[in-house]
């Protein structure tokens, strides 16, 4: 378990990272969501020993040095060009304390895991993103760290490297702590227990996805006219509050009121066709802005 | 102790890969030999490419080895210094700038492993060009000039050494204090120029590191020179004291390796 109490960082005169507190369970992934400088990479700089926080601490149990029991994956990470994947991979875990001569085994066995095996002699200046990536993650489990850092994992990967990294972290995830950021809440969907929204430097908002659901989530239904006028001139009409985005018409729903007969009644009237209606969530895309958003 | 071995184990390997350890040995040996050669054979050289007046007549003066060894110093105190601090200075900074320091830096190392991992590669790289530098030039000067007393030789190699291994703990300290253009520049001014502000008013005192390689040099003659130890002295204190100051701030400036 890791306890981070009070983190705050101060770059010139200015908090990056605001009083930040929260708990890392055993087990458990964690994403650390906000938008572009929001202080997710300082929150992450800090845990890894790279930055000293301003105020504030951070313990995992008896640890001392922290750095021995975690890996670090950064947004892009960098490899000396000059080392192949296996050498480097050999030498980080080394650097970790894995006895000499276990650690060429031990950098194999994770460079397999990751799909680098027919490329694990070339040198690392060949390599491209999504391999990068993957030796990246190599390099943060070689020394089995009990907690796992990432930083924006699969933010700069196409839509296949993102899929091979998402199922990596997976695997990972069944027996390792995994604390990640991103700005894209889909990612987060499929590999989370615990949320972290952070907006200028403050944890704003905390709790599982589907807390995080039931307490922002809201229904509505999506009416899909023609064209944006008949949409906007609905809206004029109507007798419930409605918004328009295109040529769609948005109605809340609030303690089940309007129902689907309510609505259906009115439509019925109108002069002109109506293409779909449905009663939609919010995408995560919406919950994330109504959460960070202004 | 254990990380010390691996991160030199690193240092080696990258100097060697880069090919450091061919091209600088190289350029000092090259150095070396061209003031023995060119002196001998300055006459045959005006004589087949100079269009002299007639009547021309030049006078050189009678070259003794030592005056050749101290020539030889002079190319490396200028040209081979220059280059040599440039390759050091960029060593810790150019890996916190491009971020490859960062994979490093998270794991449980000591910055004093990481630090002398490179000042020990460096020197290393140091100690061999003068040594391969000088073994060049008394090569030629040996066959054109005669010789010198061996022991005195080694001394005056040994000593030069101790001032390459000098330049290598400023210019580290400096990679470790400054972003690489600045280390650059500040390595430059204090150690090469440093030299030449030595030699043109160096008169007004009597000991200092910039005097070494005069100094070392002088170990081949008779005369004795008293300030000789001082100098050594002085130097091997100002040495420590880059190193204690450049290990403290790599640790501080941990933080600004590229995320």
């Amino acid at each position: 378990m890791i306890r981070i109490e009070h983190l705050t960082k101060v770059f010139g005169g200015e908090k990056v990272v605001d009083d930040l507190s929260f708990v890392l369970e055993a087990g458990t992934s964690t994403a650390l969501i906000g938008p572009n400088g929001a202080g997710k990479t300082t929150t992450l700089s800090m845990l890894t020993g790279l930055l000293k926080p301003t105020n504030g601490s951070i313990r995992m149990n008896d640890t001392q040095d922290i750095r021995k029991e975690i890996g670090f994956l950064p947004q892009y990470p960098n490899f000396y060009p000059w080392l192949t994947a296996l050498e480097f991979t050999e030498m980080t875990g080394k650097l970790n304390g894995v006895p000499s001569r276990d650690a060429k085994k031990q950098a194999e066995r994770v460079l397999d895991f990751v799909g680098l095996t027919n490329d694990r002699s070339k040198k690392t200046s060949t390599f491209s993103g999504g391999m990068k990536q993957r030796l990246g993650i190599a390099q943060a489990i070689v020394h089995k760290p009990k907690l796992l850092i990432l930083d924006e994992p699969v933010s700069a990967l196409d839509p296949v490297g993102r899929r091979e990294v998402i199922n990596l972290l997976k695997q990972l995830q069944q027996h390792s702590t995994i604390l990640y950021s991103t700005h894209i809440l889909n990612d987060a969907e499929e590999m989370t227990d615990q949320l972290l929204f952070l907006k200028k430097g403050q944890l704003v908002e905390q709790g599982s996805l589907k807390d995080i659901r039931t307490k922002f989530d809201s229904f509505r239904y999506k009416i899909q006219f023609t064209s944006k006028e008949e949409a906007s001139l609905f809206a004029t009409q109507s007798q419930l509050p409605t918004t328009v985005e295109e040529s769609y018409a948005f109605i809340e729903i609030k303690d089940g009121f309007p129902t689907m007969q309510e609505l259906m009644s009115q439509l019925i009237v109108l002069p002109f066709s109506i293409l779909k209606v449905e009663r939609v969530t919010m995408t995560l895309e919406e919950i994330f802005m109504k959460v960070v958003g202004q | 102790m254990k990380t010390f071995i691996i991160l030199l184990q690193k240092e080696f390997r990258e100097s060697w890969r880069s090919f450091k350890f061919l091209w600088m040995p190289l350029l000092f040996i090259l150095l070396g030999i061209t003031d023995p050669l060119t002196n001998y054979y300055m006459e045959d050289i005006l004589n087949a490419v100079g269009n002299m007046p007639d009547g021309f007549s030049l006078s050189l003066p009678d070259f003794v080895p030592i005056d050749i060894l101290m020539a030889s110093t002079g190319q490396f105190q200028s040209i081979g210094l220059i280059v040599f601090v440039i390759t050091i200075a960029g060593m810790i900074n150019r890996e916190r700038q491009n971020g490859t320091a960062t994979l490093i830096y998270v794991r449980p190392i000591s910055f004093f492993a990481l630090f002398m991992s490179k000042w020990v590669v460096g020197s290393l790289l140091g100690i061999l060009s003068v040594s391969l530098g000088y073994a060049g030039s008394m090569y030629y000067t040996a066959i054109l000039y005669g010789s010198v007393d061996t022991m005195s030789f080694i001394q005056m190699v040994m000593s030069y050494c101790v001032w390459i291994v000098f330049a290598t703990a400023v210019a580290l300290m400096f990679s470790a204090i400054f972003k690489t253009a600045f280390a650059t520049t500040f390595t430059i001014i204090v150690i090469p120029f440093g030299v030449m502000i030595d030699s043109l008013i160096g008169q007004y005192w009597h000991f200092s590191p910039w005097k070494l390689a005069n100094y070392s040099v002088q170990l081949l003659s008779d005369t004795h020179n008293e300030y000789y130890i001082k100098t050594l002295l002085l130097t091997i204190i100002l040495l420590i004291l880059a190193i204690i100051i450049g290990i403290l701030f790599t640790r501080k400036n941990a933080g600004t390796t590229k995320i």
